[in-house]
């Protein structure tokens, strides 16, 4: 995972708002150029975050994807005026398929920038945000990740122990899932008596006394102001444009025109910029890193 | 008590405000929006009452093993597909733990293996199906110990009504209003996957529900819980 990209290093809670924002503009406008955008951004900083082999793989799953869904829609739906041919007695219209392209690019470019929050986003981040707020949950939530590996290299030993003993067995079907069930078991017993064990050891040491701080590595910088701020603003303008209707667009009965007079243009030049920041800010660390690798 | 008011503000403003928001901002997929902002709603009071009540540093810490275990059962059973023993986990931490620790259960181990299989505006929806999932065993909690047989009714019936949430989700999701032929499509292609998720869920709850009752009640026992 690149973690420590330049984009992944601005601070958790600007990265947050930075989702939370461009993912609900995304999956809610049904504008074609407001979507395009968004997916040209997502994928665009995708490709930076992710390998190159990762990337074209996942590409080449989710373009067949996207043609599949558009191509699927008039299925389901029988509006619009421009009938293209009939199949079983029901009109396959242009209209429906340009929707399905509409929202399977929706579809995709959510999914992409969901992926890029994935990766982002590790847990640390996840419980420093809201370690604070809910710290009950927070630390029910970095206890049960801290198990799960534990759990799965326990698992292995079991089913190895298992294994010496002669009880663990992968032939056939039900000997498979009996074995499975009786590593499972294992666990669950081993898991309860030690959790009495954590659970002492926390009282031990003053969990739930009053005062206590939380260990964080992450500072608001100069740089992550920079980047709320200018996101904050193309936020602001692109919501306020869908707001007052600017991107409302139809494709039923008949599809609305696409026209770029200067207001519109506004909004969907602020929801580019909005969409290609992270980009940038990955684009310009490489490019200041190459640079300076050249000097040497 | 201030847990009270925040519930009720969450519901009295949340929810018109975000009705509002729907219409009015992201008129053609209003649906959409209202139902994962609900879902996401629905989330919060619950959570709110965890978070205020008083619990235990061991109750917490068993309750962290359940969702491990439940997360770590994907993992076991991962070369079955569609078979695992996370929604009876669930169950059974809702049986036995009270039914706000059934809803944390259910909707983190949604949260967390959504870490491993891949985050997704379905997050809330199957954090909220399985929440809800957990919350209904506790609350039924007293029948179950009654009559096992009502326990693996349920067990199928979660499976079900698991299936039927995020069906309900995708249709939204796609067309941004409730394409009924659509629903139905999604349902009857989902009819296998239901089936397996019923089934499992009774064969687990029947394998799993007593030793692991027993083991945590021991437990809830010899520490005094």
């Amino acid at each position: 995972m690149n973690n420590n990209s330049a984009f992944a290093a601005i601070h958790p809670m600007v990265l947050l708002l930075y989702f939370i924002g461009e993912i609900v503009i995304t999956m809610f406008s049904s504008d074609p150029v407001v979507l395009l955008c968004s997916f040209v951004g997502s994928v665009l900083l995708f490709a930076m975050l992710s390998s190159l082999k990762q990337f074209l793989s996942d590409l080449a799953f989710y373009l067949p994807m996207l043609v599949l869904i558009a191509v699927i829609n008039p299925l389901f739906s029988h509006n619009g005026v421009t009938p293209l041919f009939f199949m079983n007695g029901n009109a396959v219209t242009l209209e429906a398929i340009l929707y399905g392209f509409d929202i399977s690019l929706m579809l995709i470019s959510v999914v992409y920038w969901c992926k890029c929050f994935s990766i982002v986003m590790t847990t640390d981040k996840f419980l420093y945000l809201f370690g604070r707020a809910v710290p009950k949950l927070s630390l029910v939530l970095s206890m049960a990740l801290r198990f799960i590996p534990l759990f799965r290299r326990k698992l292995k030993e079991f089913r190895a122990v298992q294994g010496a003993v002669g009880l663990y067995s992968q032939k056939g079907f039900v000997n498979k899932i009996a074995s499975e069930l009786k590593v499972f078991s294992a666990l669950i017993g081993w898991a309860l008596e030690n959790s009495a064990d954590t659970a002492n050891s926390m009282k031990a040491r003053g969990y739930g006394l009053k005062g206590r701080t939380h260990f964080s590595l992450f500072k608001f910088r100069v740089g992550d102001i920079i980047f709320l701020i200018f996101s904050a603003v193309f936020f602001v303008v692109t919501t306020a444009g869908i707001a007052v209707g600017l991107t409302d667009f139809y494709f039923y009965p008949r599809v609305a025109k696409l026209c770029f007079d200067s207001l519109k243009t506004a909004v969907y030049s602020a929801f580019f910029v909005l969409s290609v920041m992270p980009f940038v800010v990955q684009l310009r660390e490489v490019v200041v890193w190459k640079y300076s690798v050249s000097k040497i | 008590m201030k847990g009270n008011y925040i519930k009720l503000l969450v519901l009295c403003l949340g929810v018109p405000i975000i009705v509002a928001m729907g219409v009015f901002l992201f008129s053609d997929r209003a649906y959409a929006w209202v139902s994962l902002c609900v879902a996401v709603l629905a989330i919060v009071p619950i959570f709110i009452s965890f978070e205020k009540g008083s619990h235990s540093s061991i109750r917490l810490v068993i309750l962290a093993v359940m969702i491990a275990l439940s997360v770590a059962g994907r993992f076991v059973f991962a070369w079955l597909p569609h078979f695992k023993p996370v929604t009876a986990m669930v169950i059974i931490t809702g049986m036995y733990l009270g039914y706000e620790c059934g809803f944390v259960c259910g909707a983190f181990t949604a949260l967390i293996s959504n870490f491993y299989f891949g985050q997704g505006p379905w997050t809330p929806f199957q954090m909220f199906a399985w929440g809800i999932v957990g919350l209904v065993s506790g609350v039924l909690a007293k029948y179950f110990e009654k009559y096992v047989l009502v326990l693996f009714v349920y067990g199928a019936a979660a499976g079900v009504l698991y299936s039927f949430i995020l069906d309900v989700w995708t249709t939204l999701w796609w067309d941004g209003s409730f394409n009924f032929t659509r629903f139905i499509v999604n349902i009857t292609t989902a009819v296998p996957v239901t089936a397996i998720y019923a089934i499992s869920n009774v064969i687990f709850l029947f394998l799993l529900s007593k030793p692991l009752g027993k083991k945590i009640k021991r437990i809830k026992i010899k520490y005094g819980i």
